[in-house]
């Protein structure tokens, strides 16, 4: 039996002088799946999130989280300062200002990009202390290898922003590296990785080579929740999401 | 000046391993001021007849907008059943999410971009009002 929860969330909104008449308005609902009457089982927990610059925060990645469901952001800004505010946007568009002690509830698609995938195809022999560098790893060998050698060393290597795998089959000379993010868009010289201003640079004293190709092409997600705080100096906004 | 108070009650027994309950009230004032927001549309209430594609909801050309704004929005799917769900964006296909059945939302506005609604079925009920400054701060 599929897991389910039972969360409820209430509104209400009321103003004796707004209007001339008194206003009161309420809603409730549980929070479903999509298309659903199943309670939304995952959460990120009720968290907080400091800023101590103007720049722009990435509060919750589009990607990592099912796309075009049921999921639902809370946020809250917690200054006691009357002026300063968080910005809220969806990726670069801006949705408005959460001044001091104001809260938002908001269903969230959470469309995700296309991550990027590129291929390192490998060739012929490589020598004592050839490397490859790319993501910030700089991998050597430690003897002269055959190529699928090499293919399962860089395969098995940690990158931070890339996971790589072995293609597979009976030839086994081809690493294809993923973004993890699909924000995260490189402009890969694409060819031969022995060249200095690619992101994947090859330096091989052997006769062994080594050529970039582009299997996907990245595109950005837009719709990544970014927050945008009013001063450098500290600022906290409380968040929750509640997802399927 | 007037005060509107929003309050948000959000509460699970079992979506995390303990009790979770948790209040939340706002007075919705203007920008950088403790003086209440001064304006205010009404609730409207629509069913639509047919599936809806970019419908404006809310147009940013009624509102100021030079940023230093507080306006808010509340979006309410009033339809009944399970998948018969709003897609609120704004202006430009920039998707913010599905109000499905009973959901609702409650969101800052910018006032620079259009809130448009699509929707898929028909008699797809929705109400909808904002809550604005006259001027900027």
């Amino acid at each position: 039996m599929a897991k389910t929860a039972t969360t409820t969330v209430s509104f209400s909104l009321s103003s004796s002088d707004l209007t001339s008449s008194a206003i009161n308005i309420t809603a409730s609902t549980k929070l479903t799946k999509a298309a659903s009457r199943l309670g939304l089982t995952d959460t990120s927990g009720l968290g907080v999130k400091t800023t101590t610059s103007i720049d722009q925060y990435t509060l919750f990645y589009a990607d990592q989280y099912t796309a075009d469901k049921s999921s639902k952001v809370y946020l809250k800004n917690l200054s006691t300062i009357a002026s300063e505010y968080f910005l809220v946007s969806i990726d670069d568009e801006p949705l408005g200002r959460l001044y001091a002690g104001d809260f938002s509830f908001f269903p969230w698609s959470a469309t995700d990009g296309v991550r990027q995938v590129i291929s390192l195809t490998l060739a012929a022999t490589w020598a004592t202390a050839d490397t490859v560098t790319f993501d910030g790893q700089t991998i050597t060998g430690a003897a002269a290898a055959t190529t699928a050698a090499w293919v399962e060393l860089l395969a098995t290597t940690k990158y931070p922003n890339w996971t790589a795998a072995e293609n597979g089959g009976a030839s086994d000379t081809v690493v294809l590296f993923t973004a993890k993010d699909s924000n995260n868009l490189e402009n890969f010289q694409l060819g031969s990785a022995e060249v200095a201003t690619g992101s994947i640079v090859a330096t091989i004293t052997g006769n062994g080579t080594a050529v970039v190709a582009q299997v996907t092409e990245g595109v950005a997600s837009a719709n990544d929740i970014k927050i945008t705080p009013s001063v450098a100096t500290s600022m906290s906004l409380e968040h929750i999401l509640i997802n399927e | 000046m007037a005060t509107t108070t929003a309050t948000l009650i959000l509460s699970s027994a079992d979506v995390t391993g303990h009790n979770f309950s948790m209040t939340q009230t706002a007075t919705l004032t203007k920008a950088a001021s403790s003086t209440g927001l001064d304006e205010f549309t009404g609730i409207t209430s629509r069913k639509y007849p047919a599936a809806q594609t970019d419908t404006v909801v809310v147009a940013d050309s009624i509102y100021v907008y030079d940023g230093a704004v507080a306006h808010k929005v509340y979006i309410r799917n009033t339809s009944i059943g399970n998948s018969d769900y709003i897609l609120v964006e704004l202006e430009g296909n920039v998707i913010v999410g599905r109000l499905y059945p009973g959901d609702w939302m409650f969101i800052p506005y910018a006032g620079t971009l259009d809130i448009q609604v699509t929707t898929i079925a028909t008699n797809v009920s929705i109400e909808y009002g904002v809550f604005s400054q006259s001027t900027v701060s």
